[in-house]
């Protein structure tokens, strides 16, 4: 606790753990999951406010804390306060970090860890900055939304690491839309095509290595933990159709298979996926998605209108039609942006909390997984309500863990 | 490939195959053939005797009043004979091939059309159409052609210029693209056309079904060579089907491009085998195709079995939407067809047949290598990952699928595409 300013009696009714009354209080930033998304998220959140500070981190191997903490102490120096001590690697490494002197966390393990992540921190009383995507299967975004529920009555701040929400140009554009620029929206595309990633990660098994920790140190291409591409990454993209449309999916048909990404390294993800997404009054919003080498390389978003319609991507939006608009990037880095705003809102004591809308964007994902995995057209409600899916392990320990087969349309089953 | 309800619509009543005209002789059409009267004989010859061609002239023979089967042809005389067996239990009085009229082997096609038919029916698989189509408009003969009407742009481009010379002949070109022929998607393309539904600024067409197995034959290897084990099971190879997407879906993209009084301007596309384990073709595709200013069609067709099935078209506009094949449409002026439909495979025959008596041809043979265009097109960007610009497939790809030379031998079968590797020709 190193808040300068008095405790106020409102506050503490709330059940808040930190009180911040003016900018220049401290804020004690503690890292679960040290991989390069977690360093990444970490250099620009100590960057996004003056006194933040880095002051444990948490991972499931030690040579993953080793090279984030050197990294970040070689860009942040003085801002990294994180000791031996507050170092923890293994499976319970969260809940240590957790017990730690820490204002807020950011959570970058793997995403099938989101949703236990999340709990336990908000039910520490934690601010949670959360990396996209937040869960993998529907039993994990249900258990999201029930601890974003908890965050708003213990005052609790939570961001999701969907940065285009904040990338100048889509802002200033959406708003367009939303206010009628290209009339009401009767179509869509997203689409989103290249890079393998085949030279991601080790690739080679050591012969020290648990089924488990090769599961874990190949995690992007296990379902179970990465959710698949469609979910790991192109949740960003799917994020920014619900935004457009201010609605998410009610239901959807997808396919999809693996027809490169074939070897065993690969693990069980697919490396193409088209799902057609149908929104609220039927429309229908088409979806591709492929990580594959040396094809047509895309990525981009596309909103129909009855007056008009856009064309998105990272660095601008145009809409031609009867309102005709351009907006370009202004330059501001949005990942620095959303932890700004997120350290703004936790030392002004404001709401922010977007965990229901990523955990709503995620499920978009994984609709679209679970469609095209299993051949089969799906209801949100359903998927929402009433999926028994969860793809979690028996146990965490570093053991045997077969891998579940890639999936195959129309066998694999509808959970 | 013909759907379900097809057994269920076949039957027509006599009244509605008598719509000859009995007007007088068109002589002034310079048709080949002039045809005086709804009763005067019209011989048709069948140049591909599997299921299809088969299913085909029995709807041609009962579509319209004098229609006689004299010639038939196929690569096998199996095939043939079981055509035959067929066609004699189903339309007994129609079928005149005598013995000699019965030709096999890779030019059965030459020899039918040598016959003194005047319109043959060409259902060979896909890959031989443009070849046979060009030989049966050079001999003067009138063409039911089945979909698609190619497998790659060498033999579309060939399908189009011979439908110019079919043309310039004043020979009738029908295609098995048969919803062309459907009452109920003549009245709602054409409310889509009169502005019904505004400016169409999307559109969607699906064929997700089943994975054919049973309906399309497949032939073990056994002790066949090659090229003959690959024309039994033709559906299942690239060169000889063009591949699902082009043999199937090729309806739905038809009824688009009808729709749309278009044809795409690029694509990019998808696709793979997430569980097909026979041929080379693939199981599932998924095209953006983008007709003129801008607007985007999605395409997508499956053939796996236990998955949800979806076989429509379905167009987006300013003031509505149409669901084509269920002749709906929704917006500020409903619409819901709720008159008759007649079997289209017949349909589309009692309009050829009508036709060539009438001495007014029609001529669908452009048409439908525009939409095969698509199809193929879609499969290629698909197989190679590769965005495609129409006018660069239609004028400057080099695909052929041809084999080295139609003969029963040795023929390595490509291997199954793979986007980012397999390249674009």
């Amino acid at each position: 606790m190193r808040t300068s300013a008095a405790v106020g009696a409102g506050a503490l009714a709330l059940g808040t753990s930190r009180i911040y009354a003016a900018g220049s209080d401290t804020v004690r930033v503690g890292l679960i999951g040290c991989g390069g998304r977690g360093t990444h998220d970490t250099t620009k959140c100590l960057n996004s406010a003056e006194n933040v500070e880095l002051v444990a981190m948490g991972d499931l191997f030690k040579d993953r804390i080793d090279r984030s903490r050197r990294t970040l102490k070689e860009r942040l120096a003085e801002k990294i306060k994180v000791t031996q001590d507050t170092c923890f690697v293994g499976w319970d490494a969260y809940k240590k970090v957790l017990a730690c002197d820490v204002d807020m966390v950011i959570l970058t393990e793997p995403p099938h860890f989101r949703p236990g992540h999340l709990k336990a921190a908000i039910r520490a009383g934690k601010h949670v900055f959360m990396e996209k995507p937040v869960a993998v299967d529907p039993v994990g975004v249900r258990s999201v939304i029930a601890s974003s529920e908890l965050a708003d009555r213990k005052r609790l701040t939570i961001v999701a690491g969907t940065q285009m929400r904040r990338i100048s140009h889509l802002v200033e554009g959406i708003k367009r839309i939303h206010d009628g620029a290209i009339g009401e929206l009767v179509g869509g595309q997203c689409v989103r095509i290249g890079g393998g990633m085949l030279t991601w990660g080790q690739k080679e098994r050591q012969p020290n290595w648990s089924d488990m920790e090769w599961h874990l140190r190949r995690w992007l291409f296990l379902a179970w933990l990465s959710g698949d591409f469609i979910v790991e990454m192109h949740v960003h993209n799917l994020d920014v159709m619900n935004w457009a449309l201010g609605a998410h999916p009610v239901q959807c048909i997808g396919m999809g298979g693996r027809q490169v990404r074939t070897a065993p390294e690969y693990g069980n993800v697919y490396d193409h996926f088209a799902v057609e997404y149908e929104y609220p009054n039927g429309v229908r919003i088409e979806y591709m998605g492929a990580q594959i080498d040396k094809v047509s390389d895309r990525n981009d978003q596309r909103l129909v209108g009855t007056k008009g319609r856009a064309y998105a991507d990272f660095g601008r939006i145009v809409a031609e039609g009867q309102n005709p608009f351009k907006y370009e990037w202004d330059e501001v880095d949005p990942c620095i942006k959303q932890h700004a705003d997120q350290i703004a809102a936790i030392r002004g004591g404001k709401r922010l909390n977007e965990g229901r809308r990523i955990a709503e964007s995620t499920m978009t994902s994984i609709m679209g997984r679970m469609s095209a995995y299993t051949g089969r057209a799906l209801k949100w409600d359903w998927a929402m309500k009433a999926s028994n899916l969860d793809l979690g392990p028996p146990r965490y320990e570093f053991g045997d863990l077969s891998m579940r087969p890639v999936a195959i349309p129309g066998k694999t089953q509808l959970i | 490939m013909k759907e379900k309800v097809r057994e269920k619509t076949r039957q027509l009543s006599r009244r509605d195959f008598i719509k000859t005209s009995a007007a007088g002789a068109v002589l002034a059409s310079g048709t080949n053939r002039i045809f005086a009267a709804g009763s005067d004989e019209l011989r048709i010859g069948l140049i591909g005797c599997g299921g299809q061609g088969t299913r085909d002239i029995i709807s041609c023979v009962k579509s319209s009043r004098g229609v006689e089967i004299v010639a038939m042809g196929d690569l096998f005389k199996d095939r043939l004979q079981q055509s035959l067996d067929e066609l004699r239990k189903d339309v007994p009085s129609a079928v005149k091939v005598a013995s000699d009229k019965r030709f096999v082997g890779f030019d059965a096609y030459k020899k039918v059309l040598q016959t003194n038919v005047h319109m043959v029916l060409l259902t060979a698989p896909p890959h031989w159409r443009a070849e046979h189509f060009q030989a049966a408009v050079e001999a003067g003969k009138h063409v039911f052609m089945e979909k698609p009407a190619g497998v790659d742009p060498k033999g579309i481009r060939s399908v189009i210029k011979t439908a110019e010379l079919a043309r310039r002949k004043r020979l009738s070109v029908v295609a098995g693209t048969q919803r062309r022929h459907s009452k109920k998607y003549q009245e709602t393309i054409r409310r889509i056309h009169d502005g019904q539904i505004g400016k169409i600024v999307a559109a969607q067409g699906y064929w997700n079904g089943s994975d054919m197995l049973g309906y399309w034959q497949w032939y073990e290897k056994d002790g066949r060579s090659d090229m003959e084990w690959q024309c039994r099971s033709w559906p299942w190879f690239t060169w000889t089907s063009g591949d699902h997407i082009v043999e199937q879906h090729v309806h739905n993209l038809d009824v688009l491009n009808w729709a749309l009084q278009a044809h795409p301007v690029q694509c990019i596309g998808m696709g793979g085998r997430a569980i097909r384990d026979l041929g080379n073709i693939y199981d599932h595709f998924a095209v953006e195709y983008e007709y003129p200013d801008g607007v985007r069609v999605s395409s997508m067709c499956r053939q796996i079995n236990g998955c949800t099935e979806r076989r429509a078209e379905h167009v987006v506009g300013t003031k509505g939407v149409a669901d084509v094949n269920l002749g709906v449409i929704t917006g500020e002026r409903p619409f819901k067809y709720d008159g008759p439909d007649p079997d289209h495979y017949v349909m589309e025959m009692a309009d050829l047949v009508r036709s060539i008596r009438d001495g007014s041809p029609i001529n669908e043979g452009k048409q439908v290598a525009g939409s095969t265009m698509n199809a193929v097109m879609g499969r290629m960007s698909a197989y190679t990952g590769r965005a495609l610009k129409w006018d660069w497939v239609m004028k400057a790809s080099k695909l052929d699928l041809t084999p080295p030379k139609y003969e029963f031998g040795d023929l390595p079968v490509r291997p199954v595409a793979v986007p980012g590797k397999t390249k674009l020709v």
